[in-house]
């Protein structure tokens, strides 16, 4: 039987987030205001109060401020013994007296702060839990945890085994949207629970040397077309989220895209092996009594209620298992085929628009190699790129190269890169083909279809394959149908893209097939500079391009591979065929700071050519 | 003119909402209007709840219910 898991989290924050800017408006600061700890309190016990109504059991993640509050303590202790909660212990929620007195600083993202502060912070709360409590907690997290965070904690304080490890997508578009003030910069970690490497958290673990000994959960269950398009806290299992993005009716108060959203969450276990996980967690700053945004005290409570509703609903039907964080962490290990040695299950979602009413469709894969996501309203497209294959070293946090930016480079990604379409001129970053006739030149990136899901062994080798319906290409004079195949075989750090040339209405006609990838890197939508990166024609006769903005190109049939070397995120690219075709790469210039590489080979009626897109770490 | 607050509600700018940005919009309590510090909106509590509606034309399934997620 299929399982949907669900972790539903709670945290008493003495200081809510938010509670300065809203309540607060207009007065001066007082973050030890009584009044505020009341509140606080008051609705993490409503929160409690509703997830145990629905018969829902919860980890509660203890703050630092609610160490210091006996309350707080005692009401965690008491519905640990009553409903089986677990103590845990959260990083957020830092702020409060006793820490502003003691870091003299008003930063309070854990990942933020230099490596000595986060190893005297992580002291300081863990021994402060345990003091409490009598023993050390079994999870814990934040919006985002840096490698090396999670193992100096899994180091001094064995015992954890599962956290919050990062907002899916929370990274540039976060920060646009709080005009520029909200400074989670943590693109490109996988959607769904994963167990990080030593090296990188978003990059999971190929093996058990990299295995940080934890199992990541993201922070919420997100949409993953309307979080990759637009604002991430508009649109995930968090239901005041979903009222922020004003996805409700203002009259009945009803938001069925919140059941829809989890629903889709649920269908994903037809892609998994029949696994699929949840994850609600909502800060009390989001049950404000003062309303929140446009949404009255009245309709954040409705939604909260509704959301634990909705997934004890669920329970009582038998259709998801409600989980405590520490044991989901012992669940998915075993699920997941860890325990056994295997790190490479890759997770699987294929996702529809469930908003828009576009019926446009993804494909988001994710692996201790990639995570890539495939667009099949684009022909098939691969527009977003991560090379996890690099197991990138990327510390985090004052006194670092990144102070906040914590995302994991992409390769391609089309929302900050272009994509298929420019302005005026140049490139965007994709993986795409383009068919020519006669001068006429389409790209499958402007051929929308669907997709459909299937779990193969080919050649010993499990598979997962995506197969797009056909499409149509109307040249003048000759019409190509043509079916695309995308083959993503577990532990081999490579995609195949086959298209299979099903009719070509004039078998005469010649017609020419452009396999190519435009890439650069980053993690932002601004340049990075491409000067160190080596361009190649692999072959005999083959040729190099060391890149300047020179706009240079080469080529050489039957080259073997074409490849790009990027020193700055050690990673090489490349791609190969399966058939001789000519190869080329080009380099590009300042208004267009991408390279491509490419095949391009004459196709006939019933033909079948792949090509592999090949990640490497390269250092 | 007296400095400006905040409303009953804390409402954002309908305008700058509709480009994906959250700005909090701050009330005159003197001419009942909400204003955007970052761009140039300016309206009553009902030119606000209107535009709020306005903003929600492109998610045209929120009324739906799917109980199909694949296209197989």
């Amino acid at each position: 039987m299929d399982k949907f898991v669900v972790n539903i989290i709670h945290r008493p924050e003495m200081v809510p987030e938010y509670s300065a800017t809203v309540t607060g408006q207009g007065k001066e600061e007082d973050i030890g205001d009584k009044a505020l700890l009341t509140e606080s309190l008051d609705i993490f016990k409503t929160q409690q109060r509703l997830a145990h109504e629905n018969g829902l059991k919860v980890t509660i993640q203890m703050t630092y401020a609610s160490l210091f509050n006996d309350e707080a303590v005692e009401l965690a202790k008491h519905d640990h013994e009553e409903y089986g909660d677990e103590i845990a212990l959260s990083l957020l929620g830092l702020p409060c007296e006793e820490f502003r007195e003691k870091y003299k600083t008003k930063d309070f993202c854990i990942w933020m702060f230099s490596m000595e502060d986060k190893k005297a912070i992580v002291n300081d709360v863990f021994e402060k839990f345990h003091d409490r409590f009598g023993f050390y907690p079994e999870s814990t997290g934040s919006y985002y945890m840096d490698a090396e965070l999670t193992n100096y904690i899994k180091e001094k304080y064995p015992t954890v085994k599962c956290a919050v490890a990062t907002c899916w997508e929370e990274g540039p578009k976060a920060y646009h949207t709080c005009n520029n003030s909200w400074y989670t910069l943590f693109d490109g970690g996988p959607w769904a629970p994963w167990i990080p490497s030593k090296q990188n958290t978003h990059a999971p673990a190929a093996n058990a040397a990299e295995d940080s000994g934890i199992v990541a959960i993201p922070h919420l269950s997100r949409d993953l077309i309307a979080c990759y398009d637009g604002n991430g806290s508009n649109f995930g299992t968090h239901p005041q989220n979903v009222l922020r993005g004003m996805i409700y009716d203002t009259k009945t108060w009803e938001y069925p895209y919140l059941y829809n959203l989890i629903d889709q969450y649920r269908d994903l276990a037809k892609y998994n092996n029949g696994y699929s996980y949840n994850m609600m967690f909502v800060g009390p700053g989001w049950m404000n009594k003062m309303g929140r945004w446009e949404q009255p005290y009245e309709l954040l409570y409705k939604s909260y209620s509704d959301g634990c509703k909705y997934y004890g609903d669920l329970k009582k039907e038998g259709k998801l298992i409600d989980m405590t964080m520490a044991e989901f962490a012992d669940y998915y290990r075993e699920k997941k085929g860890v325990n056994a040695g295997n790190y490479n299950e890759p997770e699987c979602a294929p996702w529809r628009d469930i908003l828009y009413g576009s019926d446009k469709q993804l494909f988001w894969y994710c692996d201790p190699y990639m995570r890539a996501c495939v667009n099949m309203d684009q022909g098939g497209a691969i527009v977003d790129l991560r090379p996890y294959v690099a197991k990138l070293n990327w510390p985090v946090g004052i006194g670092t190269p990144h102070v906040q930016d914590a995302s994991y480079p992409f390769l391609i990604q089309e929302k900050y890169r272009a994509g298929y379409f420019t302005h005026y001129a140049g490139a965007g970053t994709v993986r795409s083909a383009k068919l020519s006739y006669k001068g006429e030149e389409v790209d499958l990136c402007l051929c929308p279809t669907h997709s459909h899901f299937s779990e193969e062994v080919i050649d010993g080798k499990k598979t997962r394959i995506l197969t797009l319906d056909p499409v149509e290409i109307k040249f003048n004079g000759v019409t190509v149908k043509l079916q695309t195949r995308e083959y993503f075989e577990e532990g081999a750090s490579n995609i195949k893209i086959e298209r299979n040339i099903l009719e070509i209405s004039d078998p005469s006609a010649e017609i020419t097939l452009d396999e190519y990838i435009t890439a650069c890197y980053g993690t932002t939508e601004y340049p990075e500079d491409m000067t160190g990166i080596t361009l190649a024609c692999e072959g005999e006769g083959g040729e190099t391009i060391n890149y300047e903005y020179r706009c240079r190109d080469a080529k050489l049939d039957g080259a073997s591979a074409v490849s790009a070397v990027i020193p700055a995120i050690e990673t090489k690219v490349s791609l190969t065929a399966s058939d001789k075709a000519l190869g080329y790469i080009e380099e590009g210039y300042a208004f267009s700071p991408m390279f491509k590489l490419g095949y391009k080979k004459t196709i006939s009626d019933k033909e079948v050519f792949a090509t592999w897109l090949n990640l490497e770490k390269a250092n | 003119m007296a400095q400006l607050g905040k409303g009953k509600l804390n409402y954002r700018c309908p305008s700058c909402f509709m480009r994906d940005l959250d700005i909090d919009m701050f009330y005159n309590k003197d001419t009942g209007i909400y204003s955007c510090i970052r761009c140039q909106y300016r309206g009553t509590e009902a030119d606000v709840l209107e535009k709020n509606e306005m903003v929600r034309f492109r998610y045209l399934d929120r009324a739906k219910r799917f109980t199909k997620f694949d296209f197989d």
